[in-house]
């Protein structure tokens, strides 16, 4: 059975006790899984997953992450893919990829910026997961949008988390780009992390994540099969009859 | 009513003109409080007339002549690198160097703990309070001050530049810390990073072209205060200027390094113009001559 990573228990989020975004959320999360998570513009995810990643308090009910409290976490368990990314952009993206095994540096290596070797070749490995090896020493802005994804996911890669909370990070991307993320995603759930995604196309989610759930009003919803199935398929441009 | 009261009243009708005459009431009043009358200026014209009669032309002989009372001596065996000018720009140029760059090393962690983003609100709030403290003084109490602590020479200016740098540029560093963007600090946060990893390895490099801007700023900075605080003993091309203008009063003199003063600040500033426009994409270009002219032409 896998272990569970990410349970929250009746939890309501927002910044006003008296108005929450969302209430009575139920999640569950556990090793190896991509659960999709889609609800219309404005209405809470962001807010849902950085209360996820212990960076806003849930203003009632409570959050464990591998069976403890979400604050008492090790260093490097929760990785976050924010929606713009979270890039250091005058950094090349080596340095970026580099910061992920940074929760795993010894005092001394972080003051003296010393990353050991270990740091150094799995940092080398997941550019090169991601394809960019020839870019390690290009500065992010000067990526694509879709090469700056993958040094994302190359960053959380590196840092080997037991969750990835990834906001969006498949938005505006065509859709051979977007599949090349979602691949690097779906091998990095096969390692066993579990990630929640936000993606804003249920459509899409549907055909990647094992579960999707939907903000609906304040509430979270997980979509069943029928449901699933009954989401409504994107518009298919044909060409105009000659 | 006649024509003129009715433009009168229509004319004090206006907002920008009411504020503008008791702006203008006040003004007249702080003057009076002040002893300021116009008499004084007459005096000033008349001195005015002296000391230019006595600084035209200046007097080169400071870019030439050796200076064999320099502080530090000077030990070149070339006489114009041992001349006031050279030896004073010289001194000015190093002490502004050393304040900005121990200014630049004291300010920053400083900084990144008065930066509300990064450090406890309490923690912030008492750096902050520390860094004001040292911007409250100028440059020149505080030369005056380490006057007469460690003595004449280019030591107390150092001490002094870097006194002001660390309290001015810590508060340009902080807000340009608070200014970075949420999300990277969010990604060190969700690792577990501790908050000086956050901003050592997240908030200032985030921040670098910033930092380094203004780093360039206050050398600038520093190139022209360093020769206030030389009046008072501190070192550099004022220590020179102060011992032309008092007891021997050689006004041409001064008026000569002043000259020389001149053109390596404007020069240090172009520099440095350019320099910082390199780290900051949105700084607006200055434009060229040709293109105000010449619109049509490509600059």
């Amino acid at each position: 059975m896998s272990e569970q990573i990410l349970s929250v228990n009746s939890a309501a989020i927002g910044f006003d006790d008296t108005e929450p975004l969302i209430e009575g959320v139920q999640l569950r999360l556990r090793e190896g899984e991509i659960v999709g998570l889609t609800g219309r513009s404005g209405i809470g995810k962001t807010t849902l997953i950085r209360t996820c990643a212990g960076l806003i308090p849930p203003l009632s009910g409570s959050i464990s992450f591998a069976g403890a409290p979400l604050a008492g976490k090790a260093r490097g368990e929760v990785g976050l893919i924010p929606q713009r990314l979270g890039l250091i952009q005058h950094q090349t993206v080596g340095y970026n990829v580099l910061m992920g095994a940074l929760p795993r540096a010894k005092w001394y290596q972080s003051a003296f910026s010393l990353p050991s070797a270990e740091m150094r070749e799995s940092t080398r490995n997941a550019v090169e997961a991601v394809g960019l090896q020839d870019k390690i020493l290009t500065s992010v802005n000067s990526l694509s949008g879709g090469q700056q994804r993958r040094v994302a996911i190359a960053r959380a890669m590196v840092q080997s988390p037991k969750l990835i909370l990834a906001d969006e990070c498949l938005g505006e991307l065509d859709a051979e780009t977007a599949k090349g993320i979602i691949n690097l995603l779906r091998d990095l759930a096969d390692d066993g992390t579990a990630i929640l995604i936000v993606d804003h196309n249920p459509v899409r989610a549907r055909t990647f994540c094992d579960r999707v759930l939907q903000l609906r009003g304040k509430k979270l919803v997980e979509l069943g099969d029928e449901e699933q199935d009954a989401t409504p398929a994107l518009p298919v441009l044909r060409r105009p009859e000659q | 009513m006649s024509d003129t009261s009715r433009v009168v009243q229509i004319f004090l009708k206006r907002p920008m003109i009411r504020v503008a005459l008791v702006l203008l009431g006040l003004s007249v009043l702080v003057a009076s409080h002040l002893r300021i009358t116009l008499s004084r200026l007459g005096d000033a014209s008349s001195n005015l007339r002296v000391i230019t009669q006595e600084a035209w032309p200046p007097d080169f002989s400071v870019v030439t002549d050796r200076a064999s009372w320099a502080y530090p001596p000077c030990e070149l065996q070339t006489d114009w690198m041992c001349s006031p000018a050279v030896v004073g720009m010289t001194q000015t140029l190093e002490i502004a160097f050393l304040a900005t760059i121990l200014g630049m090393v004291l300010s920053l962690p400083l900084a990144a703990a008065s930066a509300t983003n990064l450090a406890p609100p309490l923690l912030a709030q008492s750096i902050r309070q520390l860094l004001a403290a040292l911007r409250v003084l100028p440059s020149l109490i505080w030369a005056l001050i380490f006057v007469i602590l460690v003595g004449i020479g280019p030591l107390a200016g150092v001490l002094a530049m870097t006194m002001y740098s660390v309290g001015y540029l810590g508060k340009l560093q902080y807000e340009a810390l608070e200014g970075v963007s949420r999300e990277p600090l969010e990604v060190a946060r969700t690792m577990g990073l501790p908050r000086w990893q956050v901003a050592r390895f997240f908030a200032i490099p985030e921040a670098a072209n910033s930092l380094l801007s203004q780093m360039l700023f206050m050398f600038e900075y520093n190139v022209r205060h360093g020769s206030v605080v030389g009046l008072v003993g501190a070192g550099g091309i004022g220590w020179y200027m102060q011992y032309y203008l008092e007891p021997f009063k050689l006004y041409d003199r001064v008026l000569a390094l002043i000259i020389v003063m001149y053109v390596v600040v404007i020069v240090i500033d172009q520099v440095s113009l350019r320099v910082r426009r390199r780290f900051i994409e949105d700084e607006p270009m200055r434009p060229k001559w040709k293109q105000v002219f010449l619109p049509w032409t490509d600059g």
